[in-house]
């Protein structure tokens, strides 16, 4: 089974930067409506850098390995340089493995929560 | 003799692979495969009668009015109800809708109660209730108890607030729940309130007779019963649709138009505004007919005797945990289950590579997922086709699932 390959798997059963900040600078969540999975991201910001990122919520194994993989990304980046990028090209940059059409959704709910949460 | 192998050749579907796999078609709750006459008689009706109904007086137009007026009185008899009675639309949805906007917004005031249940598809939810945030009208969830049975007494409590409209599914899409709605309806009525039965997973696996149910109303879609997709029935009592004012207007349902206003034809064309699916009423016709050729007492022994086979093995597989009613009897057309520790869409995922098509999701039963405490679930649905094996291919690929998420 081509998805869940290792490195999904790894993220899958031990997920980074599960938990939640203190005082975040900016969070935001949202939810799947067609399996009601949902995901929550907080962000520290210090001069414009990410200097932390934590997630938590409940989902499939792809929304969870998605969602590790992209906090663990996020830190150390310029919040402009996130704003900037499109959905598709963080999913690509920060996540990096594909999934089937159907699965899409699963995959790129933790970037459309990290995508609005300059929109709050 | 009813032979789900010999059946299955029937529909052209099953000569493919899926990743490499034969074909274990298990999500035909969602919808059904359709056998090789039901596409013929679309094609034929296309390449021999296509033309418009109730327009003109030429051959192909006769042929094509002749033809609907033909599938309207096969589905009539096939559900126990009158020509005049059955109403073609797009699907349950639709059918629903007219319901609910024909019907709702002129007969429910503010305060009145909408009687429906936890276990509704979202179909047979969100239209009443943007009926009732413009009418003022309040909606009831009777409950669903813990054994997947909808809660009589909670349904009888609450029909003594006096609901104008009452609405149940037959049979429950995520559940697999059959609701006794003969005797849900006649306490319904005892209380006077109009009866909506959701019969979209009803009528393809047993013989519904509207009549004898006595509702008001009945929907159903083509798809899930060996039809096309796109074509679609409510069936109303006569008395209360010629009361009714039209839902769509335009073309078809006039008797005669003035510049400021209209008046309306009989029925059912009043409710059929716009050009006809003609050709899925023919495809509808034709699943019919393959039906009653089966025989629908047969077709329903067939549906629990899978049920139930389904039912045993999955009890005996590690991790899963069923959903609904524990006897078969009590239930039709699929069997949901939680695969512990394991999302439903990752145990769909690992299915498929398998070659196994199964639901996965809230299958749009977000109010029952909620009330049951799931965030997802999974649902393995058959039709007349679904055999001994497929129920197999889908036990083995558990498996895969067990070694795939090591649990
Ligand atoms: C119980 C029930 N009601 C309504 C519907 C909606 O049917 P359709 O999508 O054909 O309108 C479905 C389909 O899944 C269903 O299972």
């Amino acid at each position: 089974m081509d998805l869940y390959k290792e490195e999904v798997m790894d993220h899958y059963e031990h997920p980074r930067n599960v938990g939640e900040i203190e005082s975040p600078n900016l969070q935001g969540r949202d939810s799947n409506a067609s399996c009601g999975d949902m995901v929550q991201f907080q962000l520290a910001i210090e001069n414009g850098i990410i200097k932390n990122a934590k997630w938590q919520g409940i989902g499939c194994a792809i929304t969870t390995a998605a969602a590790s993989k992209l906090s663990e990304w996020l830190v150390n980046k310029n919040i402009e340089d996130v704003k900037s990028k499109s959905e598709k090209e963080l999913t690509k940059l920060a996540i990096g493995f594909e999934v089937n059409p159907g699965r899409l959704k699963c995959l790129t709910l933790p970037v459309r929560v990290v995508k609005r949460i300059w929109e709050s | 003799m009813f032979d789900p192998s010999l059946i299955k050749k029937d529909f052209p579907i099953f000569s493919r692979n899926v990743n490499g796999k034969p074909l274990v078609y298990l999500d035909s709750g969602a919808t059904s495969q359709k056998p090789g006459i039901v596409l013929d008689a679309e094609r034929e009706y296309y390449e021999k009668h296509n033309a418009n109904v109730h327009r003109g007086a030429h051959t192909l137009g006769d042929e094509a009015t002749a033809m609907l007026a033909l599938a309207r009185s096969v589905v009539a008899k096939f559900v126990g109800g009158r020509e005049s009675e059955i109403i073609f639309v797009r699907n349950t949805t639709e059918a629903i809708n007219l319901v609910a906007y024909a019907w709702g917004l002129d007969n429910l005031r503010t305060g009145d109660v909408i009687l429906s249940t936890e276990m509704e598809h979202h179909a047979n939810l969100v239209p009443w209730q943007q009926v009732a945030e413009r009418t003022g009208a309040k909606i009831e969830l009777a409950k669903v108890t813990s054994g997947g049975l909808l809660d009589l007494e909670d349904y009888a409590r609450k029909l003594k607030l006096k609901p104008k409209l009452v609405t149940m599914a037959h049979v429950s899409n995520a559940l697999g729940t059959v609701n006794p709605v003969k005797e849900m309806t006649k306490m319904a009525h005892g209380v006077g309130a109009v009866v909506l039965i959701d019969g979209a997973q009803a009528v393809p696996h047993m013989r519904v007779n509207v009549t004898d149910l006595g509702c008001d109303f009945y929907a159903f879609s083509g798809h899930k019963m060996l039809g096309p997709m796109g074509i679609g029935v409510l069936w109303g009592k006569k008395e209360i649709l010629t009361k009714m004012s039209p839902f769509l207007t335009g073309g078809g349902m006039i008797n005669e138009v003035y510049p400021d206003h209209s008046t309306w034809t009989d029925l059912p064309d009043k409710f059929e505004a716009g050009t006809p699916n003609v050709a899925g009423a023919v495809g509808l016709m034709a699943a019919i007919e393959y039906l009653e050729t089966l025989g629908m007492e047969q077709v329903g022994r067939h549906d629990r005797e899978m049920v139930a086979y389904a039912i045993s093995k999955l009890e005996k597989v590690d991790k899963v945990k069923l959903l609904g009613p524990v006897n078969a009897e009590l239930r039709s057309g699929s069997v949901g289950f939680e695969y512990m520790g394991v999302h439903a869409h990752d145990v769909a995922t690992v299915l498929d590579s398998e070659g196994v098509a199964i639901r996965s999701g809230h299958h749009c039963t977000m109010v029952l997922h909620k009330s049951l405490g799931l965030a997802a679930s999974v649902r393995a649905s058959f039709n007349v086709y679904t055999t001994t094996d497929d129920i197999d291919a889908l036990i083995s690929a558990l498996d895969k699932v067990k070694k795939v998420f090591g649990k």
